[in-house]
């Protein structure tokens, strides 16, 4: 199972630690919910992780269903919310894989890892080298599709229409104007 | 945080601080239909770069950085960018001769 970092539960407590303040403060229901305290074995420290909703875990998709779900993500987003995608170049291997790879004499492969969330779910997919010029036109197909509330350049219309004010001395416009 | 006005400073400065440390540095794009904004985010965690617009022509220039994100981090920090950009054509195109009138 590779996992960035490796934790092992220690106990389960109904209340936070004295020290702990979770990031962004406290809220009313901090109270109901469990919080565990694990050690951390990469940072050698001891951490509490508050389980709760933002925490969800991000599926790792294959390059077509991440596709389809990111598409679904725009759909769904329409009315308000927002979509963000993130690019980062990752061999997807932990720091121990990678000492043993580079101490083997190995090269590390890297893949550019892709996340998309919408604050309620976030999936992921990598793309190799081989792979990412198949997925960059579906993925440019997919954004040019959803990103149809930005506004389109007006001075095209303006210039046609001071044209066609000094030819015919009215104010028309020859294209119709987006709303 | 101070957003970059100028496109072709976002993209070449983010395509630097890529170079520089491609272990930690990302490329973030957020979109909100409902506003009809996008914003596009690059940092390594140390220094962050950043634009935004909501002109239509600015996500087809985006897709053009997309490309050369996918490119660099699934090829390398090290590759070349011409094929991507196409700003340096791999052949100029030969001359056209001109039309010579046969006499």
């Amino acid at each position: 199972d590779d996992t960035f970092l490796k934790i092992s539960i220690i106990k389960i407590m109904h209340r936070p630690p004295n020290k702990f303040s979770p990031p962004g403060g406290f809220r009313r229901a901090d109270h109901q919910i469990p919080y565990l305290l694990c050690d951390s074995r990469e940072k050698k420290s001891l951490q509490c992780l508050r389980i709760c909703k933002e925490y969800s875990s991000e599926v790792l998709l294959q390059l077509d269903p991440f596709l389809n779900e990111l598409t679904s993500m725009f759909e769904k987003s329409k009315e308000k919310g927002s979509v963000w995608v993130t690019l980062k170049r990752s061999s997807l291997k932990s720091k121990l894989q990678k000492r043993k790879l580079s101490s083997a004499g190995e090269s590390i492969e890297y893949r550019c890892l892709i996340r998309a969330t919408d604050a309620k779910k976030t999936i992921s997919t990598s793309v190799g080298a081989k792979d990412h010029q198949r997925f960059q036109a579906s993925y440019a197909t997919i954004l040019k599709a959803h990103m149809t509330a930005l506004k389109k350049r007006e001075r095209k219309d303006r210039k046609k229409s001071t044209e066609a004010e000094k030819k015919q001395g009215t104010s028309t416009t020859t294209k119709p104007k987006k709303l | 945080m101070v957003y970059i006005v100028s496109w072709d400073e976002f993209v070449d400065r983010s395509v630097q601080l890529f170079r520089a440390d491609p272990e930690s540095t990302r490329y973030v794009v957020k979109y909100r239909h409902c506003d009809g904004k996008l914003v596009l985010k690059v940092t390594d965690n140390k220094e962050c770069l950043k634009f935004k617009t909501d002109q239509a022509q600015e996500a087809k220039k985006m897709e053009k950085l997309n490309n050369i994100f996918f490119t660099l981090m699934a090829r390398g920090p090290d590759v070349d960018l011409s094929e991507v950009t196409g700003k340096e054509p791999m052949e100029t195109q030969p001359t056209k001769k001109g039309r010579g009138r046969k006499q």
